[in-house]
């Protein structure tokens, strides 16, 4: 069996081919990358997607000798994400589908970060800690869904590199250029660390890093604090969940997890509590159409399918939300 | 005072402190010592284990003059970031609601509920409000343990992040019906803050719920 699954909720298009035996076949993927100093237009990106969809799509579904694989199952992104970028997908899917009489799997978008790096990483029942531009949550698997354990109340971990970076007109992907900086940085500079619990907020720490950057303050020391600050609050919340919950497995998905940092830190928190660490591979932890496919697999085995006239798309669409029945995994 | 020279058993570890036993004349007492995180920052770390180590020690010394239960403080050591506090004898709240019938769960909650509002009246928020922080005494007495992470604050805010917290923790660990479960919890802290305050709470709690990411308006 192979399914293909189709992304496009932000600033990628991607498509995907997984087996019936979890093996990504093939992973094309195209993302629009606005100028330093300004964000992603959503408009702009869904153009982008428009544009790229057809080849990539036709690409995906090709082996490397060139001949066309035909899919048994589509999925598509269905949600979370912004509104224009996510019809494209939808409209690609809903397409392939009514043209190859296959059926339609819709996905979420934060649950297939989770469902590819557990795949990759063979994680069970974890802690899942996931970071990007989109979701900060913490969450752990009971009954049939994901709960949230903990998260951000205002703007995700992704939002506020990417805004940092966008202040501080360092070109995108936003987390990678602060990286970058960061590593010429040294002095702690005291910033704001709030942590409620087991959710954080980012906000009062971006105003505050952006001030400073306006009095002049040294950009290489402001990347260093606030990677050290943001992380360090996630990280505390993490702690505490893995506490409460007694997980014995950490999992660190989403695009923000292809910070060295972020994963050097939340691994220490997991070796200090017994628990093993599964980060997903770098190449998949930003946004891909690999995600998409593994979970619309494993969503299309425990009979999760959707009729055309019914195939809408959700931009706002929480992680709780959906029925997740394939996890634990086996 | 010196935690060093104390002798102690080591009893529980937590996220951010370790607890151990030890006794200091006829008292049993617990040491919390807020110790070193490995990923964390040097300087960030000392500056977070330093404020609230000081910060935990005077508001439960604030907390009990208000009238709710919450262990005595007996002693600080700033040096090494640790508090001395009186042993309470109990069960986390955590372990017990499970095993307890609908009744007894609702009693209990109520109970709770009246500490969290004796608290919010003097001015005080937990910060870190679970039912991990809860310790219900063998004549099922809930006492507010871990006030690391609590303020001075009469923000319905602030009020508002702790019951949702509590709530959270409802839904996330334990099987029983977390809505009769709040309202429980609401009658309690109603009868210590009085109707307007608990109104406006706990309005805030679930406006801070409907905060996290992705919530349709409905």
């Amino acid at each position: 069996m192979m399914c293909l699954g189709i992304e496009s909720t932000a600033h990628t298009f991607g498509a995907s081919l997984v087996d019936s035996d979890d093996r990504i076949v093939t992973n094309v993927n195209s993302t629009y990358r606005p100028p330093p100093g300004v964000g992603i237009h959503p408009r702009k990106a869904a153009e982008h997607l428009a544009t790229v969809a057809d080849d990539i799509v036709k690409t995906a579904l090709s082996t490397k000798e060139g001949s066309s694989i035909d899919p048994d199952v589509i999925a598509y992104a269905a949600g979370p994400g912004l509104g224009p970028c996510l019809r494209i997908g939808a409209t690609v899917g809903r397409a392939l589908s009514t043209y190859l009489k296959k059926p339609l799997v819709p996905v979420h978008h934060g649950v297939a970060h989770l469902d590819i790096a557990m795949s990759i990483t063979k994680a069970r029942d974890p802690l899942a800690v996931l970071v990007s531009g989109g979701h900060t949550s913490i969450l752990v698997h009971v009954g049939k869904r994901w709960r949230v354990y903990g998260e951000t109340q205002d703007i995700t971990l992704g939002n506020l590199l990417d805004m940092f970076a966008r202040e501080a007109k360092l070109p995108s992907p936003g987390g990678l250029s602060v990286s970058r900086e960061a590593t010429k940085g040294e002095n702690l500079i005291k910033l704001p660390y709030t942590v409620k619990g087991n959710d954080v907020a980012y906000s009062g720490l971006l105003t505050a890093a952006a001030t400073s950057l306006r009095r002049q303050g040294n950009l290489a020391d402001l990347c260093f604090s606030l990677q050290e600050t943001a992380f360090s609050m996630l990280s505390e919340a993490v702690e505490r969940s893995l506490v409460q919950t007694r997980r014995s497995e950490v999992l660190l998905a989403g695009g923000v997890a292809a910070s060295q940092r972020l994963r050097q830190m939340i691994g220490l928190v997991a070796e200090d509590h017994g628990a093993s660490f599964h980060p997903v591979p770098i190449e998949y932890s930003g946004d891909c159409g690999a995600q998409i496919a593994c979970s619309g697999r494993l969503a299309y085995e425990s009979g999760i399918t959707v009729r055309i006239s019914d195939s809408f798309v959700t931009p706002r669409w929480r992680m709780d939300e959906v029925d997740v029945p394939w996890i634990p995994r086996a | 005072m010196d935690t060093e020279s104390l002798t102690s058993t080591p009893l529980h570890r937590g996220a951010e402190a370790d607890l151990s036993l030890a006794t200091i004349g006829p008292w049993k007492v617990i040491v919390k010592r807020r110790v070193r995180k490995e990923y964390r920052n040097p300087i960030l770390d000392e500056r977070i284990r330093h404020d609230r180590t000081i910060s935990e020690a005077s508001v439960i010394h604030e907390a009990k003059a208000a009238g709710a239960r919450v262990p005595s403080i007996v002693g600080v050591d700033i040096e090494n970031n640790a508090i001395v506090m009186t042993h309470l004898d109990g069960t986390v709240a955590r372990e017990c609601f499970d095993d307890m019938g609908k009744s007894e769960a609702q009693k209990l909650l109520r109970s709770i509920g009246e500490q969290i509002g004796l608290l919010h009246k003097a001015g005080i928020v937990h910060g870190d409000l679970t039912t991990s922080n809860v310790i219900v005494s063998p004549f099922g007495a809930p006492f507010i343990v871990d006030f690391g992470m609590s303020r001075r604050s009469v923000e319905p805010e602030d009020r508002g992040v702790d019951l949702h917290l509590l709530r959270r923790s409802i839904i996330a660990s334990h099987r029983q019906n977390p809505s009769s479960m709040m309202n429980s919890m609401i009658r309690g802290y109603e009868k210590t803050t009085g109707k307007k305050v608990a109104s406006s709470t706990w309005r805030k709690a679930r406006e801070i719920a409907r905060r996290g990411r992705y919530f349709a308006i409905r």
